[in-house]
């Protein structure tokens, strides 16, 4: 098994241990809850509001895990102290930074798995039975855990040279402009200087757009979302997970960690 | 009992009697601020789009949120019997915006804005708009379009209006065939008890929800008792020019054998005579209580 193999399977392992996945337990009362009471209070949306409940508490879950996670993969090592004995063995810097990244991402993929089928499940309760178009809220499901990967990726490059907190605020403040990317770059003013307006253009096109990933609605209503579409986000997240995972890379191996 | 024992039944009593508290006191609190009540009617944010960008991409589940409370405020409305819907139309407005792609807000929404009080908002022309608006959104919907001929033939009387829907509707591949017979037969007659009592059949049958089935159920029992009321009229006048005086109760038609007994209403009621001497439903009857909320002139 590869350096970086053995760094990413003993991180998951650390996330189980540390009881990561209990916030299944919770995913499972928020979905039971929904799938009992929505009928109840509401008129024509039972479906509906599994699948956007579901895909929300998935979201929101996995942000919480991947950003505080993400931050304290780094920084919790150092704090232990457990990093200098890493280091003092044969394993470069990037290939923890990358077993890091890749654990973290491996314990988000078992963890989203488990809630989307305890989102099929209950979404199986609400209509009794599932149709073939049911399968685009697992491409919805994907989309979360690209979406996720680029955060983790995020997460560890600002955990690489800042302090946990701070890594927390810029990692979410990103996450929150991420989503507001299409209108940085379709902003309408007359008021603006064009210079201004040219470096948002550009600066639209540096922030991770995460709102590529957004397929809620689509998934609500059961309509098919392309195939090229999930090729084109999956490529975009592998290439901006490379690019940022090289940033982290290239300052934590300049860091002075005496 | 040892100390440990004794201090367990001290805390068992006063949770109980902490908790037993706790429940009066709420109760008192609640007559306190029922007293205060107000209307609490309210939207603080009423701007769809902001509440888009607010919602980051949960905004198809703030639209759920705001659907339910949709139909939480309409059914309160409607058990307090309270006419005044003006928020009505700003939550629909923000739902849709929020969630353009979810189709019971406009199919649901525009029959609460459309009906007239104190089933609805006596609003026909903003429950048109917010159908136009699904239907710019959801273009293969084709219900919608049903649901907009529905308002300009029931709400607006405006059958050429509600044919050019069930028209334009009908074009969709989806949609059924009857869309075509309704079409044609709203052009063809118009505004008529015959084509109202068609149209209501066939929401009554398309129908999932079962308000919306019981609505159509007593509008067709009306359009019934009213064509009912419309054949006795005539009978009362055959027997007046035979007789040569007007009866003072249908059982003189019985008598006469123009009658075999005297009718009754879809719920059982026999009909009567007015002072006028003409045929209606017995006042006890649920029906006749119905009318006046439900049966608009032709």
């Amino acid at each position: 098994m590869s350096r970086a193999a053995i760094v990413a399977w003993n991180t998951f392992r650390e996330a189980v241990r540390d009881r990561v996945l209990y916030n299944l337990v919770f995913f499972a009362l928020v979905m039971i809850a929904a799938a009992i009471l929505v009928g109840e209070i509401s008129l024509q949306i039972e479906d509906v509001v599994i699948v956007t409940l579901g895909l929300s508490a998935i979201s929101v879950i996995g942000l919480l895990m991947a950003v505080f996670i993400g931050v304290g993969l780094v920084s919790k090592e150092m704090d232990k102290r457990t990093l200098y004995a890493l280091l003092a063995k044969p394993l470069r810097r990037w290939e923890f930074l990358l077993g890091k990244f890749t654990g973290l991402l491996l314990t988000l993929t078992v963890n989203m798995s488990a809630m989307a089928a305890g989102l099929f499940v209950a979404l199986l309760y609400v209509k009794h039975t599932l149709v073939r178009s049911d399968a685009v809220v697992l491409v919805a499901v994907y989309f979360i855990l690209l979406k996720l990967a680029l955060v983790v990726a995020l997460a560890l490059l600002f955990s690489c040279y800042t302090t946990p907190l701070l890594a927390i605020l810029f990692t979410a403040g990103l996450y929150v402009a991420g989503l507001f990317v299409g209108a940085m770059r379709n902003v309408q003013s007359d008021l603006m200087a064009p210079a201004l307006k040219t470096f948002l253009g550009w600066l639209s096109y540096v922030l991770p757009n995460f709102s590529n990933f957004d397929v809620m609605s689509s998934a609500a209503h059961g309509r098919a979302i392309p195939g090229m579409l999930a090729l084109q986000n999956t490529a975009y997240a592998v290439l901006y997970c490379g690019i940022v995972l090289a940033a982290a890379a290239a300052i934590f191996s300049r860091r002075n960690l005496k | 009992m040892n100390a440990v024992g004794t201090r367990s039944l001290a805390l068992c009593a006063v949770f109980v009697v902490g908790f037993a508290g706790v429940w009066r006191l709420q109760q008192r609190i609640d007559v306190r601020l029922a007293s205060l009540h107000q209307e609490e009617d309210d939207l603080v944010l009423r701007s769809g789009p902001m509440l888009k960008m607010i919602s980051m991409e949960h905004a198809p589940l703030m639209a759920d949120l705001y659907w339910t409370r949709i139909v939480q405020y309409y059914g309160d409305k409607r058990m307090r019997h309270d006419p005044n819907l003006d928020l009505l139309w700003p939550l629909l407005d923000v739902t849709t915006t929020l969630d353009p792609n979810l189709l019971p807000p406009y199919r649901f929404g525009s029959t609460f804005l459309a009906e007239p009080p104190p089933r609805g908002a006596n609003r026909p022309d903003l429950a048109v708009e917010l159908l136009n608006r699904g239907i710019r959104a959801n273009p293969d919907a084709w219900r919608l379009y049903e649901d907009l001929g529905f308002v300009y033939y029931f709400n607006l009387h405006d059958t050429t209006k509600a044919g050019a829907a069930f028209l334009e509707g009908s074009r969709n591949p989806k949609a059924l065939i009857w869309m075509k017979i309704l079409a044609a037969k709203v052009a063809e007659q118009g505004e008529t008890p015959e084509t109202s009592v068609f149209l209501w059949n066939e929401i009554y049958n398309s129908a999932t929800n079962d308000d919306v089935k019981q609505n159509a159920l007593t509008h067709l029992r009306l359009l019934k008792a009213q064509a009912d009321c419309n054949a006795l009229d005539a009978l009362i006048a055959e027997y007046t020019k035979r007789t040569g005086h007007t009866p003072t109760d249908l059982r003189e038609l019985v008598r006469a054998g123009i009658l075999l007994q005297v009718p009754v209403d879809p719920l059982g009621y026999p009909y009567e005579l007015n002072t006028r001497g003409q045929a209606e439903m017995d006042p006890t009857s649920p029906l006749s209580k119905d009318q006046p909320a439900y049966q608009k002139p032709l």
